[in-house]
């Protein structure tokens, strides 16, 4: 049998008590051995922006495909 | 207790399952021991996000007393397995390999998770992973709660990702299999950079309730192993039907090998280019080489050409579409700010910006990308082509730093996520000492074929057997 409480979008919700919660925090997780969070300022803002280039440019490459007007999109949903 | 000989972390399913029944060892004694591996040696290649001991133990226990009374529930019982870390594990942290999310728990498990859990496999870890599955277009190896994944064959070398300690511990010895995660490339590449046999399910045929999503529409769960038939023994277990995922196909996978049809029966589509000259030069050879063995099975060999369309720009424009609603909140909350990789950082700011316009065109060229997908499968059976160009990144260098001149197309990995098809990926050879892997994609629903071919490659060839050099 499935657990009652379940979700109907699979990255699912939180749910834990400050107990459990507290628990965690205090077992920690593997060593964090990633640089430093970076500083937000001019270099992030220059990111920022190849970033919105990146993407403009993507959809200027996709917006070169032809494309037939009756064409939908490729979603599938289900009744 | 009996001691555990070094052989057994690198046992197949089968092997191990056998040797479990025939009571060689206790279960109890196999998972700890693969345990302390993990502890000891996943840190050396920051494969290792989280131990779950305990509860590995208790269940270990559990399959010896279900043995003792020659109670069996197939392949996959004691088997000891890990879990890409964006998969959640009941009252355990499940970080999404991403530090603002190194608290978070979720109070059941993935669906995965609980179909493994009913057939007696042993989880024992959580395994690392690219922080928010890379979604956000990641430039560092680095980009990681847990540090840069390390390769098992060479450390400088990077394991691939997403499914970074995935690729690392199965390499490594450190889990017989694992599950790992495919929006773009995610299995397939740690796959073929750690030496490993790797499947990406059609979508739809393994329920993704309890993993992270970063794309509705191109999100996969599948398994890295060792070889073709322990791929095809996990997907039996972990694909079916689950009304959770609005994604589910509706479908089940019996792994069934005895009705496959014959080699010659098989027509491989190929693109001459990816055999000849169009891989980087020290890949080449070992290309070739794989290309005359599926070529000595019998199959009817037919050049194609695969279908032209801007894969990578589709689906870049798609995952910003859709992990720019999923991860809205936080983008805006500026917990993004802590994220390790500052590309990924703007680019998932720059996901905010997207006109519906731009997704809904991209998504509209995706039923292109079918659609020919579709007819390209009217003339040949599966595709076969190198799974990535060359051998593993180096670390220390930005993933998108230039590599070797190469003429292939490549595309096959964005193509085939596009259009939701299946593909296996093979240890196929070594260029500089690193493991080089050949894909096979096929039509939907067509994964028993595929391992068939794989597992007769594999039959031909030990590129699936080699070890990492590892000292200690």
């Amino acid at each position: 049998m499935r657990p009652e409480r379940r979700i109907t979008t699979y990255n699912g919700r939180m749910d834990i008590s400050r107990r459990q919660l507290a628990g965690v925090i205090l077992a920690g997780t593997a060593a964090a051995q990633a640089p430093p969070p970076p500083t937000t300022g001019q270099s992030g803002n220059t990111e920022l922006e190849s970033a919105r280039s990146a993407r403009r440019t993507a959809a200027q490459i996709i917006a070169r495909v032809p494309l037939p007007m009756t064409t939908e999109p490729a979603f599938q949903f289900k009744a | 207790m009996a001691e555990i000989p070094p052989d057994i972390f690198f046992n197949s399913i089968s092997e191990l399952n056998a040797k479990l029944r025939a009571k060689e060892f206790s279960c109890h004694e196999l998972t700890q021991a693969f345990c302390d591996r993990m502890e000891r040696i996943g840190p050396r290649y920051n494969a290792l996000a989280l131990s779950l001991r305990k509860d590995a133990i208790t269940k270990a226990k559990d399959v010896d007393r279900e043995l003792k009374r020659d109670r069996t529930r197939g392949a996959l019982q004691g088997i000891p397995y890990g879990v890409k870390d964006l998969l959640a594990v009941k009252k355990q942290p499940t970080t999404w390999g991403a530090k603002p999310f190194a608290t978070q728990v979720f109070d059941y498990d993935a669906h995965v998770i609980e179909r493994l859990d009913k057939v007696g496999a042993i989880l024992i870890a959580k395994l690392s992973m690219v922080e928010l599955a890379g979604g956000g277009d990641y430039r560092t190896a680095a980009a990681s709660l847990t540090g840069p994944g390390l390769n098992p064959w060479d450390r400088t070398r990077w394991s691939g990702g997403s499914s970074s300690g995935p690729g690392a511990a199965v390499a490594a010895g450190l889990v017989t299999f694992a599950i790992g995660s495919e929006t773009s490339g995610s299995i397939l590449t740690p796959s073929a950079f750690c030496g490993l046999t790797g499947l990406r399910p059609t979508y739809g045929l393994v329920s993704r309730q309890g993993a992270m999503a970063l794309s509705w529409t191109l999100d996969k769960l599948g398994p890295l192993c060792r070889s073709a038939e322990d791929c095809g023994l996990v997907l039996h277990e972990i694909a079916g039907v689950d009304l959770q995922d609005p994604g589910s196909a509706g479908r089940s996978f019996n792994y069934n090998p005895k009705y496959n049809r014959k080699p010659t029966d098989i027509t491989v589509g190929y693109m001459p280019v990816d055999f000849e000259d169009g891989a980087e030069p020290s890949a080449q050879p070992a290309f070739r080489a794989a290309f005359e063995v599926i070529k000595s099975q019998g199959v009817t060999l037919k050049e194609i050409q695969l279908p032209e369309f801007p894969y990578g720009a589709l689906v870049g424009t798609i995952i910003a579409g859709e992990a720019g609603s999923i991860f809205e909140e936080f983008i805006r909350s500026g917990k993004v700010d802590q994220l390790a990789d500052p590309h990924q950082i703007a680019g998932l700011k720059a996901m905010l910006d997207l006109p519906s316009t731009e997704y809904l065109r991209a998504m509209r060229v995706r039923s292109l990308v079918k659609a020919a997908f579709h007819d390209l499968f009217l003339n040949c059976d599966m595709v076969l082509a190198p799974t990535r160009l060359g051998p593993a990144n180096k670390v220390a260098e930005p993933l998108d730093a230039p590599g070797p001149p190469t003429k292939s197309r490549g595309g096959l990995i964005p193509g085939g996520n596009l259009a939701g098809l299946p593909a296996i990926s093979l240890p196929c050879g070594f260029a500089d000492g690193l493991p080089l892997g050949i894909s096979l994609l096929g039509r939907p629903f067509y994964e028993n074929q595929l391992i068939a071919i794989g597992d007769l490659f594999q039959k031909q060839t030990d590129w699936h057997r080699r070890r990492p050099p590892m000292e200690g």
